[in-house]
């Protein structure tokens, strides 16, 4: 069981889709308990890993899981985990977990669309344990389809468009990745991304085994292969330019999709940057570092600013995520070990801030029926509980000290500043606005939506009940604790992040 | 009879069987006076499966050539099963279309197996005579079987259409044979790529070495004739017309059989000519160049058989450009000139047999129900017929090239092929192309799941789904278990020794 747990934990909720398929329609809340059990337990089993099973002072590949799969290529089965990707693994699971109550007031074809939410956490959870890039690749795709109907049919009215925009920008960043893997394949023979982090730290993987010898249009071969793959996890992070799908998957996507497109697709892109792109072409990574910071510091600023302007509460909410996750791409463009660490917590500290925004959101959307910032006002009268448990998550988004976000992000900018190249410290001083835009557009939400003159449209609105409550205390809890006891994550990622700030600085690991 | 004449009837025993067969279709279909077609049906597919077995007993044999122009190989063994499997699901199809009753379908079945005969000897032969008669009698049954909506307009425009083109290409490629016999004295490809000395028959490396241009010339008009059977560009004009004319059956059968047909004959010459073991280095030096000439074709013929697919309304001709695009893939294997991209291009060609199949039974169900093949008119049928709904899901995915599915797997093989035989820019298109490809095969799962349940109701047709949902069940299967298929195109290139 041990040696298998990473793969229980994956292909429980298959199992639980197979089970929901074979339930009749009619029966709903069978379903909805399967869908329970089948988060329920992976939760509990990531719970034991993070625990009990990870031994926390190494940064070895862990609980490594290896069996051949398609010879005739060398593809393998291969997962397990380390400091970077357990802690994703963990949240994949909560807010998978949390996602089932969540859409409990979905009411349109209940059956699809849990046996699709099942699929979608062995696509997710599938992609952060895999350490075979085929494999890797292969969930990568597969959350797509099961992306694409949660929004496609039970988003709001531009759902059709979100939908298939979301489903084409992502494949057109993994065909690219699928090219980089066929060439990374065909050069060192071999999908095993350990294996493949090995030959690059020796300088081995400089595509001299393939036509052309390591060089086309005059770029090298690392080159190519650092833009594609890098283009590919942009899209999912993501990146501006690279943007445009979010907003309106987003804004389209029911509640509890939101929650989990935000808390954990987005880390989807960062994580893969950090286990299967940076450590594969460090040389390229490092020449091209700068660039990334300036596409983070923009991302940062630019999706804070834009978010000022939103009058819709969940399209700002979406923009608040592209700014958040621009201090990922500074952080790990920084180079230093602060600048890592504070980036992959910064993944984490989003991943359940902005759950608990989206859910808020859900809250009001499903008693007003609209998200119009400026059309509500005074609710704080009405909803006591509610507006406290906004004023936390805002605060955790804006990044107040004592909460997780201020840590990350602190951690990040004091990273930044410390990298060898100067010119970070300007990007460091530029992507303060950030900060300031984000305490700005969140305060000015709050004054329109909680604060002055109630809104009499609004004034029988119901509190929120004790299933909302319950989906998210969690991540409050959470985002509460690791502001205060961050080494929760620290302490199980540091091995990893300091082996891999060696590799991508080319030091001897 | 001597016993070379024998043991060379023994080698030809499935064409044997399939002749009976088509022989006794006819006659069984005069006897019932055309009044019992299914009862046909059934005995079509049971020679298809006696021909079947002929075939698997003549698996593992080593490879020989009978009469000598019939190689009894591997290579040819791989098209035949593919042929009498696609004939054999086409059969099915026919069964089940419950529209086709009226059209006195007993000659359905014998133009058919007349196809399968002529695919038959068409793969399976070195002589470029031979493979012209194979290619005229695949063609003279598709022109019939294009046309065979008497009645209908569209049906008898498509078979016009069908006849001009295909007579059109038939002539430049037979124009091309004409100037290979003329360059080297010799029908034969084998001779043509290894005779050795000055005198007739001469090798095409020697005519090559003294002037160029008439071998190229040559080349490109035999080439063309092959474009045209796989719908490549620029030669895919009839295919959208054709297409959608036809009666849906047979557009399968065009789609699957005929073009896999016109791949394998294509494999076989190139194969012949440039790739086996004997040919002569000024040969295999020449064929990078054929492979640069197919590269181009290639990423033409799939990034406008994909742009086009995206404006269609009707499935159909969504299907049929879909078809041309595949073709585009498929070319891709073939322009590496190995026997590994050989081998990519017939795992593909199989992974496109399984989807394709799928979504042409896909939108024979439908047309039985909504009497139309319009996108539109699929609107939220998923509901209403939930299981080929989804297993439709699963061919488009294949189409795609997205995991885990056999389509995905038949693509990442071409793509090693592709850069491994330095065509990466090739490989960056058809990736790209995939995207494009996803825009409009969406929209099918779009129809079907998106828009609000219809109203109508599906009706019941049993075999014809569960036919369709064990295709399905093979596309994803096959795509996460891979070495079946994979070890079959591997082990099916024996003619390049």
């Amino acid at each position: 069981m041990e040696s298998q747990v990473l793969s229980w934990i994956t292909f429980i909720p298959l199992i639980g889709m197979a089970l929901i398929l074979l339930l009749p329609k009619s029966a709903l809340s069978a379903i909805k308990g399967v869908s329970l059990a089948a988060t329920a337990i992976p939760l509990v089993l990531a719970t034991w890993v993070y625990f009990g099973l990870f031994a926390k002072g190494t940064a070895d590949l862990q609980l490594v899981q290896d069996l051949p799969w398609i010879t005739a290529i060398g593809a393998h089965y291969k997962v397990g985990v380390d400091g970077l990707s357990l802690n994703l693994v963990w949240l994949t699971t909560l807010l998978l977990f949390i996602g089932v109550p969540a859409s409990f007031s979905i009411e349109k074809a209940g059956k699809a669309y849990y046996a699709l939410l099942m699929l979608l956490e062995v696509g997710i959870v599938g992609v952060f344990v895999s350490l075979d890039y085929f494999l890797f690749y292969v969930f990568w795709e597969v959350m797509l389809l099961p992306m694409y109907f949660l929004i496609g049919i039970w988003g709001g009215p531009r759902r059709e468009y979100a939908a298939i925009k979301f489903f084409l920008y992502t494949l057109a960043g993994s065909v690219l990745m699928l090219v980089s893997i066929v060439a990374l394949r065909l050069d060192s023979g071999t999908f095993d991304i350990p294996t493949l982090v090995e030959l690059a730290r020796q300088g081995r993987l400089t595509g001299a085994n393939l036509p052309g010898g390591g060089e086309l249009l005059g770029l090298q071969f690392t080159t190519w292969v650092f833009w594609f793959l890098f283009v590919g996890f942009a899209i999912k992070v993501p990146v501006w330019p690279f943007h445009t799908w979010l907003p309106d998957a987003h804004v389209e996507a029911p509640t509890p999709i939101s929650v989990i497109l935000a808390g954990i697709l987005l880390k989807l892109g960062g994580y893969g940057m950090l286990r299967a792109c940076f450590p594969i072409v460090p040389d390229a990574f490092r020449t091209f570092a700068f660039a990334l910071a300036i596409l983070g510091v923009i991302s940062i600023v630019y999706g804070a600013f834009v978010a000022l302007g939103q009058t819709d509460f969940k399209k700002m909410v979406a923009y608040s995520s592209v700014s958040h996750m621009g201090y990922v791409l500074l952080g790990f463009a920084a180079l230093t070990e602060w600048g890592m660490s504070g980036a992959a917590l910064q993944m984490f500290n989003h991943g359940t801030s902005s759950a608990a925004l989206f859910l808020i959101v859900g809250v009001i959307y499903d008693r007003a029926h609209h998200r119009d910032l400026n059309g509500f006002g005074g609710l704080a009268q009405v909803m006591p509980r509610y507006w406290a448990l906004t004023t936390l998550g805002f605060f955790a988004a804006i990044g107040l000290p004592g909460l997780a976000g201020f840590v990350s992000e602190a951690m990040t900018l004091v990273g930044a500043y410390d990298s060898a190249n100067p010119t970070f410290k300007v990007l460091v001083l530029i992507s303060t606005l950030g900060i300031v835009f984000t305490a700005a557009f969140l305060l000015w939400a709050m004054q329109r939506v909680f604060l002055g003159k109630l809104n009499p449209k609004y004034a029988e609105l119901s509190e929120i009940n004790a299933r909302e409550v319950f989906c998210q205390a969690p991540l409050l809890i959470l985002c509460v604790v690791l502001g205060i006891l961050p080494w929760y994550l620290l302490d199980w990622m540091q091995p990893s992040v300091q082996n891999l700030v060696t590799l991508l600085s080319g030091g001897q690991g | 009879m001597n016993q070379a004449y024998i043991d060379g009837l023994r080698g030809i025993l499935p064409e044997i069987a399939l002749t009976v067969t088509a022989l006794a279709v006819m006659v069984l279909d005069l006897l019932t006076r055309g009044r019992d077609s299914r009862r046909v049906g059934w005995l079509a597919l049971a020679g298809l499966a006696a021909t079947a077995w002929l075939l698997f007993a003549q698996w593992g044999n080593s490879p020989r050539t009978v009469f000598g122009m019939v190689a009894v190989d591997a290579f040819g063994n791989f098209f035949k099963l593919f042929t009498v499997a696609a004939v054999a699901a086409v059969s099915v199809y026919l069964l089940c279309d419950r529209r086709e009753r009226k059209h006195g379908v007993g000659e359905y079945y014998l133009l058919m197996l007349g196809a399968a005969i002529g695919i038959f000897f068409m793969v399976s032969t070195t002589n470029l005579l031979l493979l012209v008669l194979g290619l005229e009698l695949l063609s003279l049954s598709s022109y019939s079987l294009a046309g065979f909506h008497k009645g209908d307009r569209r049906s008898a425009e498509a078979a016009m259409k069908y006849v001009i083109f295909g007579g059109l290409s038939t002539g430049i490629m037979l124009y091309g044979i004409s100037l290979l016999y003329g360059l080297t004295g010799t029908l034969d490809l084998s001779l043509m790529a290894g005779a050795a000395g000055d005198g007739l028959p001469r090798s095409l490396a020697t005519q090559l070495a003294a002037s160029p241009v008439p071998v190229g010339v040559a080349l490109v008009l035999v080439l063309s004739g092959f474009a045209y059977k796989i719908s490549a560009a620029p030669f895919h004009f009839w295919t959208p017309d054709v297409y959608e004319g036809a009666p849906t059956p047979v557009t399968t059968f065009l789609a699957v059989a005929s073009k896999a047909a016109g791949f394998g004959a294509l494999l076989r010459f190139l194969g012949a000519l440039f790739v086996a073991g004997g040919v002569q280095q000024a040969l295999a030096d020449y064929g990078s160049r054929i492979g640069l000439l197919l590269a181009l074709i290639s990423a033409v013929t799939m990034t406008l058989g994909n742009l086009a697919a995206v404006r269609q309304a009707s499935l159909k001709r969504l299907l049929a450009y879909s078809s041309i695009a595949h073709a585009g893939y498929v070319l891709i294997g073939l322009s590496c000139m190995s026997a590994q991209g050989f081998s990519a291009a017939m795992y593909y060609l199989s992974a496109y047999y399984l989807m394709n199949l799928g979504a042409f039974g896909f939108l024979l169900y439908f047309e039985g129900v909504t009497g139309s093949d319009s996108i539109d008119s699929l609107k939220g049928m998923g509901s209403r017929a939930p299981l080929i709904s989804i297993v439709m899901v699963a061919f488009l995915l294949s189409l795609t090239g997205l995991p885990p599915t056999v389509g995905f797997y038949g693509k990442y093989l071409l793509f090693v092929q592709g850069v491994d035989a330095g065509l990466i820019w090739l490989v960056v298109i058809a990736a790209l192309n995939s995207v494009v490809s996803l825009f409009y095969y969406l929209r099918v799962a779009k129809a079907l799941f998106l828009a609000s349940p219809s109203e109508r109701a599906a009706a019941p047709q049993p075999l014809l789904v569960g036919f369709v949902t064990a295709l399905g069940i093979a596309t994803v299967v096959l795509g996460i278990y891979t070495l079946p298929l994979q070890a079959w195109a591997e082990r099916s290139l024996d003619l390049l020794q």
